[in-house]
This record gives C-alpha cells, structure tokens and sequence, in this order.
C-alpha cells in the first residue's frame, strides 16, 4: 500500500455535543487523533451514516463515537477497504420484506374472496328479523335517496292488485319474512331486494313489462332473493371485504376507491350464483303461481341495452349474468315445469294488469302521492340497478363517507339487474 | 463565505443540502413497492424519506441523523390496530343494535378520533425525537400525551367558544408543551412563544375574510329584517327537482342587491383565506422558532412569507404542466379508437388508460415531494440561525432508553401527522 491516506475532521465522543478537531490516518486501520485523544479503529468495524456529499460521517459498529470530515477521497479510499461500511441492521431484508407483504396481501384478498362469501353465508341465517328489519330500513333510506328521492306510486286500486300478487307469489316460495314491496317512479327498469324482506320496484319496469307474467317473474326473481338473504350476506360480506382491505391500507378512518373498486369486483363473482339461483327460484315460483315462468327471460331482454353487453374490459365488474346467457337458462328450465298457456295467464286479468300498471298517477299528482300513507313502506327507495346489491349502502363500520363513490359506479351501467336501461322519461 | 467556520461548527447555520439528489429514485422505489406489497412498504418508505431529510440538514455544520425503522413503525401500526378495531366494532354494534344511540354514532366516534389524534400527535413526536441524532447525542421528549391532550381539548373549546379568535393562543400553548418536554441529551428546550406574537397574522383572516362576509352579510340580513324570506329561492322551472335559481320576485330590490353583494364577498373572500393560509403558516414557523431556546443558545429565523408561496406557487404550475402533458397522452390513447372500437381495443385503451393515470400518481407524488415538501423544509431550514452556539456544547447525551415504535402506530392509522413534519 502507498503512503497512508490522512485528512482532517470532527470527532465527536457520543457523550458531548462538543467537537473536538481530529487527523484521520487511514493504513491497516483508522486512526484518529487528537489533542487529548488517539483512537484506533478496526477497518471492519466502521460503519458510515447515511449523508450527503461531500460530508462522510463514520462510526464505530459498538463505540459511541463518530467523526466527520468532507474529504471525498478519503472517504472513497475507506469504502474501498471497509467491506462493512455500508452495512445496516436491516441487512437485505428488502426482498424478503416486500416477498411476505405480497404474500400477506394476497392471503388477505383470498381471504376476501373466498373467506368472506363463506362467512357470510353462514351469518345471514344467524342476523334476527328485528335487526334484519333495522338493517332493511337504514339500507332504504340510503337507497332511495342514491335515486333522487323518487315519489312512491300508492294509487290504492293498483297497490290492491300487486298486494294481491305478492301474497300469491310469496304463498309458493319460503320466505324468512313477509315482503314489503313499494313502487317508485323512476326512470330506470330495475327492481331490487333490501334486508329485512324489502322490494323496491321502479315504475319503468311496469312500463316495459308487456304481461302480468313478465312483471311477476321479475318480482319472483327479488323474492327469490329474499328467500336466499341474499340482501343481508351482500351487505355482511361487502362489510367484511371492505373491512379487511382498508385493514391492509390501514385506513380505518376513510374508505377508499381502491375498497370500493376491489369490493365491486369481488362481489361479481359471487352475485353472479345468486342471480342464477334468485332467475330459478322465479320461474318455479311463477309457474306454480299459475304464470308462465319463462316471460322472465323476455322482459331481462327487453330491459337489457345491447350496447351495454358486450364482452369488454370492464365486464368483471358486472354483477349480473349476461342477459342472453339467463334468458338461456330460464327457458330452458321453464320447459322442464308444466306452463299454462302463454299470454294472459291465471296470475292477473287484463282488467288486474291495466290497474296494476297505473299504480303510478300521472305526474301533476305526484306532490300529493308523495305524501305515503302506506306504513309498510315508510322511507322507500328505489335505488339503482340491480336487485342484489344492497352493498352501496351497506353500514361502513370504518366510514360514512364510504359509501360515496360506489353507488357512482354503479350508475355507469356497470351492473344491473338484468341490466340498467338508459333512463327515459317514463310516458 | 463562512464556509470554514461552518464546518467547524463554530457558525450556527442550519443549512439544507439544496440538490437533494436522489429523492426522485428514493420517492419512485417508495411508492412502486408501496403499491406491490398492498400499502404495507409504507412504513420503510416513510423511513428511507425521514432519513433523506434528516441527513441533508446540517445544524451548525453537522448532519442530522434518522436511526428510525421501518420494521418499528410497522409493529406500532398493527398494536394501533388491535386497539383501534374493538373499538370501531363497539361503536358499530352500538349504534346498532341500540337505535337510540344511533345518530350518536357519528359524532362519537369524531369526537374519540379527534382526542386520539391528539395523543397520537404527542406521541408520535416523542418517537422522532427519540430516533433523532444530532452529533452523537439523542434527542427525546418526556411529558405526557394525556396531559397534551387534555390541553388540546380544553384550548380547542375554547377556540370554538372565541369563534377561533383563541387559535393563535392555542398554537403557543401546545408549542411550548411540546418544546419544553424536548431535550437534547440532557439539555432541554425552552419555548417562549406567545400568542400575541401571531395575533396579527391570524387576525389578518378575519379582515380580508370573515370580515367582508360578515358586513355584506349582515346588510342582506339588515334589508330583509333580520328574517331571510323562505321563497328567496325558487325550483327552476324547468330544471331538475334539485336545481334553484332566485326567485324573479326579488329582482331588482335591495334585497337582491345586498345579497349579490354578500355573494360576491364569499366569492373572493374564500379564496382569499386559502391564499393567505402560507402567510400564516410562515409567519408562526417564524414566531416560534425564534421563541426556542436551549440555555445560552436560542434559534433565530428570518422566515419570510414569500418562501412559503414559492414551492406551492411552482407546484401549481409544475401540476399544470404535467396534466397538459398527461391530457394529451390521454387525448391519444383515447382518440385512437372511436365509440365503434372492438373489445380488444377497449381493453388496450383501458390498459393505456390506467397505465396513464399510474403515470400521474407517480409523476403528482414525486412533484409534490420535490417541490412542497422539500421547499418547505428548505426554506424554514436556509432561513433559521443558532445564536450562541457555543453553548450547544455544553448538551451532554442522556441514558433515557428510547420511545418505542409503538407511539408512531396510533398516528399512521389514524393518518394524522404524515411522513414528514416541518420543524419536527
């Protein structure tokens, strides 16, 4: 080795703020020398801080002290010899430590993909009617007010008529509880189910329903979400999901959209069953009701924006079934059940069908309906597409606020029950 | 200049290395492994940036030095947890199965989020100081967190009651709590700051802002008798049930005038508080540093207001740029393919779309950190002076064992405090 390498710095003992001024010898170790002082440390034992150039400051892997000095070259010259200097405690467990958070992340999103839905169902049995019903009724507010607040239809005659077929309906199907169906004028065909036995219809699937038939199947189909709870395990397990993944964000005061997105995906998959299970427990029920079963599967078409169905990017997100893959489904499990004849069927008259279509007054009258006299359906909704997802509103334990941006993406047609028609004036 | 004495530390400069080279990486590798690793690489990302921070400021010529983990945070983060969701499932349960309690619910559980946010506060800055090193001594903080919060509350009440005129009481009060429990070694420092010191700043909302909106206000209210009319607006006739105009009856009486006047105000008198809001901020960073002392020593700082409206003045027109530059990329992706586009091409435009908005994620945070952040820091570090820094050498270190990561958990969970607090 040449000459020994030498320069001058601060020394600093750990013990004091005080610097005392040092000649740094670099040769088979450092040697460090003062007025009062003279050091001798070991090569392997330097460790070098974390600082910006040209300043170096290097300390002693089990000594208090430390010194400074601004010489680059030294400082090259002793990263040359020193095999350690660089050396932190947290020693090269990068790798390790981003390998055991992707493996944390994913156990956590298996376990909200495939633990969560489990649970769920295991717990919506569990949940009592009084609490179901609380649930039913909080999840309506929010719903109806997701919709713009959309005038309840309560022309006596017409709620008479589909009194009348819901308790004909429900009569064939085991319902936990009776169903509370309210009618609101609304511009979107959709129906949905809510906790507690809850049904909202908006008025624009009456318009689009050319027979009693039709509009029972899509009844039936709500009902037969009620009889699987679906409404109360969508609510549980996109609780649970979003719970979970803001737990991983560590978010606990504000949900975010990645939640909301991740929930939406998530879901799909396993509304999806439940929609395939609510399209069989309808046509069962309607035909045992004494209706056709398969007019189900013309009002979904009909309901149904082509446009809106074409395989994309973004089908993960749909809640719902293809339209044309159930309509498949229901007519063939249609023909397995002995139907009546097509057309008026034994469900409603054409006298029954005119009233029940006119349940919504026209529109001058609307202040006057508003006014519910229907104790049953005290703060009804209607609420967006699609009859499953109570999840826009399901009580966020982490976040009010939560519950904001989902029901945005569902307005994008992402889903829908059989799939959201662009909104037109109801005549 | 005085470049050999700073080095010998003889000149109490605090400086701060203004290159700050290597934060882009440093900001790009944080938040690429903080999106792989679902968030978690947080905590060792907010570690690598404190330890950026801390290095490149040098105080009367040495560095500071960060001896914090990741692994420390992260511990605290899961304790927070563990206490934080029992709590949350109580008040959800609570409200309900209990109807009652209901619409108690919310408020509640701001009120226990605000008070905890307090203590966390407190905490999380006995963490810092305690992994703060400065010449081979240790920084740390004793005092108590309830005892702070418990002062926070009371001061916060008060500033309610006082219509905010207390604030700026409230922000020397907590200072000097939190300044006359640090220590250095075993030196502690000693805050002299007072509210009045930074009445005239705050007091400068209330004349450009609240002001002007109260007068106008007050002369609507003056020409409708105190009792704003019910029918001042009316559903647009021909809009959505939502959608209001002023009511036509109105048009041209005082009332109309006055209150057009009134909104006029709140039209330039909002935007008017935000701006003034850096002012603010720069001017009590000033008042109370230079009310900081350590025996002989005291901070001095020549802060000026300007330095705090420059980074977020470049940040602007950085952010406009950059969202030009992304708006057409985006503009490109998009107009390629037309409303006709096959599945295929939707999915590519999808792809580049999300690529895009990773893009501007990135590109937003690392502006931000290079702009705000770092300019901020720069301009309160460049503008603070130690005067008699010659006592500095009389700090000698102190046994206190250090915080636990534990006090920083509470803080992150509740996103309270940050990666990076100016002035510590």
């Amino acid at each position: 080795m040449s000459a020994p390498l030498t320069t001058t710095g601060r020394y600093f003992d750990g013990r004091s703020a005080r610097a005392h001024g040092v000649r740094l010898q670099l040769g088979e170790r450092l040697e460090i020398v003062g007025e009062d002082r003279r050091l001798d440390w070991s090569l392997l034992d330097l460790r070098a801080a974390e600082t910006a150039p040209p300043l170096t400051r290097i300390g002693h892997s089990s000594a208090p002290g430390s010194v400074e000095f601004e010489d680059t070259a030294f400082a090259d010259a002793l990263a040359a010899c020193c095999p350690d200097l660089a050396r932190t405690e947290r020693g090269g467990g990068l790798t390790r430590l981003v390998l055991w958070s992707i493996a944390a992340g994913v156990s956590v999103v298996l376990t909200a993909l495939y633990g969560v839905p489990v649970a769920s169902r295991l717990i919506a049995p569990l949940v009592p009617a009084a609490i179901e019903a609380r649930l039913g009724e909080a999840v309506d507010r929010q719903v109806v007010g997701l919709l713009g607040t959309p005038p309840l239809c309560l022309e006596p005659e017409g709620r008479a008529v589909l009194d009348r077929l819901t308790a004909r309906l429900s009569a064939t199907m085991s319902l936990p509880v009776a169903p509370q169906v309210s009618v609101r004028r609304h511009a979107l065909a959709n129906a949905l189910a809510l906790p507690g036995g809850r049904v909202i219809i908006l008025s624009d699937i009456l318009t689009k329903s050319k027979s009693p038939d039709e509009f029972a199947g899509i009844l039936a189909h709500e009902f037969g979400h009620v009889a699987a709870r679906d409404p109360v395990r969508s609510i549980i397990r996109a609780g649970g999901t979003s719970f979970l993944l803001s737990l991983v964000l560590g978010d606990l005061t504000g949900s975010t959209v990645l939640v909301t997105i991740g929930q939406a995906a998530i879901s799909a998959g396993y509304s999806r069953d439940a929609e395939r299970a609510a399209d069989a427990a309808a046509v069962s029920a309607v035909g045992r009701a004494g209706g056709d079963g398969r007019a189900l599967a013309g009002i979904l078409e009909r309901i149904t924006d082509g446009a809106h169905e074409r395989p994309s990017a973004t089908a993960f997100l749909r809640s719902h079934p293809y339209t044309a893959e159930r309509a498949r489904t229901i007519r063939a499990t249609a023909g397995e059940t002995p139907a009546n004849v097509p057309g008026t069927s034994g469900l409603l008259t054409e006298a029954e069908w005119q009233t029940l279509r006119g349940i919504c007054p026209p529109k001058e009258t609307k202040a006057k309906e508003t006014k519910a006299k229907d104790p049953k359906a005290k703060e009804p909704t209607a609420k967006e597409p699609t009859a499953k997802e109570p999840t826009a509103k399901e009580p966020n334990p982490k976040d009010p606020k939560a519950d904001d941006p989902k029901p945005k993406d569902r307005q994008d047609g992402t889903t829908g029950d059989g799939a959201a028609s662009p909104p037109t004036r109801p005549p | 200049m005085h470049a050999d004495d700073d080095r010998r530390g003889t000149r109490g400069f605090v400086a701060f290395d203004e290159g700050a080279k290597g934060l882009t990486g440093l900001v790009v590798k944080g938040l690429l492994l903080t999106a792989v690793t679902f968030t978690i690489y947080r905590f060792w990302y907010m570690t690598d940036l404190r330890r950026f921070f801390w290095s490149r400021t040098l105080i009367a010529g040495s560095p500071a030095e960060y001896l914090g983990r990741g692994k420390e945070l992260f511990l605290g983060f899961l304790v927070a947890l563990a206490i934080l969701v029992p709590v949350y499932l109580v008040l959800f349960i609570l409200g309900f199965a209990v109807p009652l309690f209901a619409p108690a619910v919310p408020i509640l559980s701001g009120v226990f989020l605000f008070l905890l946010g307090q203590y966390a506060v407190f905490r999380g800055r006995r963490y810092r100081a305690s992994r703060t090193r400065w010449r081979g001594i240790r920084l740390g903080q004793d005092g108590s967190a309830a005892a702070y919060l418990l002062r926070a509350t009371l001061w916060w009440l008060l500033t309610i009651l006082t219509l905010g005129l207390a604030f700026p009481f409230m922000r020397a009060s907590l200072e000097r709590y939190r300044i006359d429990h640090t220590l250095i070694g075993e030196s502690r420092l000693r805050s002299t700051a007072t509210g009045r010191s930074v009445l005239l700043p705050w007091l400068a909302f209330y004349g450009v802002g609240l002001l002007p909106i109260l007068a106008t206000g007050l002369a609507f209210l003056n020409n409708v008798d105190f009792s704003p009319p019910v029918d001042l607006f009316v559903p647009h006739p021909k809009g959505k049930g939502n959608a209001f105009i002023f009511n036509p009856r109105y048009a041209g009486t005082a009332v109309a005038t006055s209150f057009g006047w009134f909104m006029a105000t709140l039209g330039f008198a909002l935007p008017l508080i935000l701006l003034l809001i850096p002012f603010y901020r720069a001017r009590e960073t000033r008042a109370f540093l230079s009310a900081t002392h350590l025996g002989e020593a005291r901070l001095t700082s020549h802060l000026k207001a300007r330095s705090f409206y420059w980074p977020y003045f470049v940040y602007l027109v950085t952010v406009a740029c950059f969202s030009l530059v992304i708006g057409i990329l985006v503009a490109i992706v998009f107009g390629v393919i037309g409303p006709t586009a096959n599945p295929g091409q939707q999915s590519a435009a999808l792809f580049g779309g999300g690529l895009l908005y990773v893009a501007t994620v990135f590109g937003m945070a690392v502006i931000y950190t290079r702009v705000v952040m770092l300019g901020l820091w720069e301009a309160v570090a460049n503008a603070t002076r130690i005067e008699n820094v010659a006592a500095l050498e009389a700090i000698v270190a102190s046994s206190r064992t250090p915080a636990s990561g534990l006090n920083e958990g509470l803080a992150d969970a509740l996103d309270v405090g940050g990666a990076l607090e100016i002035g510590f």
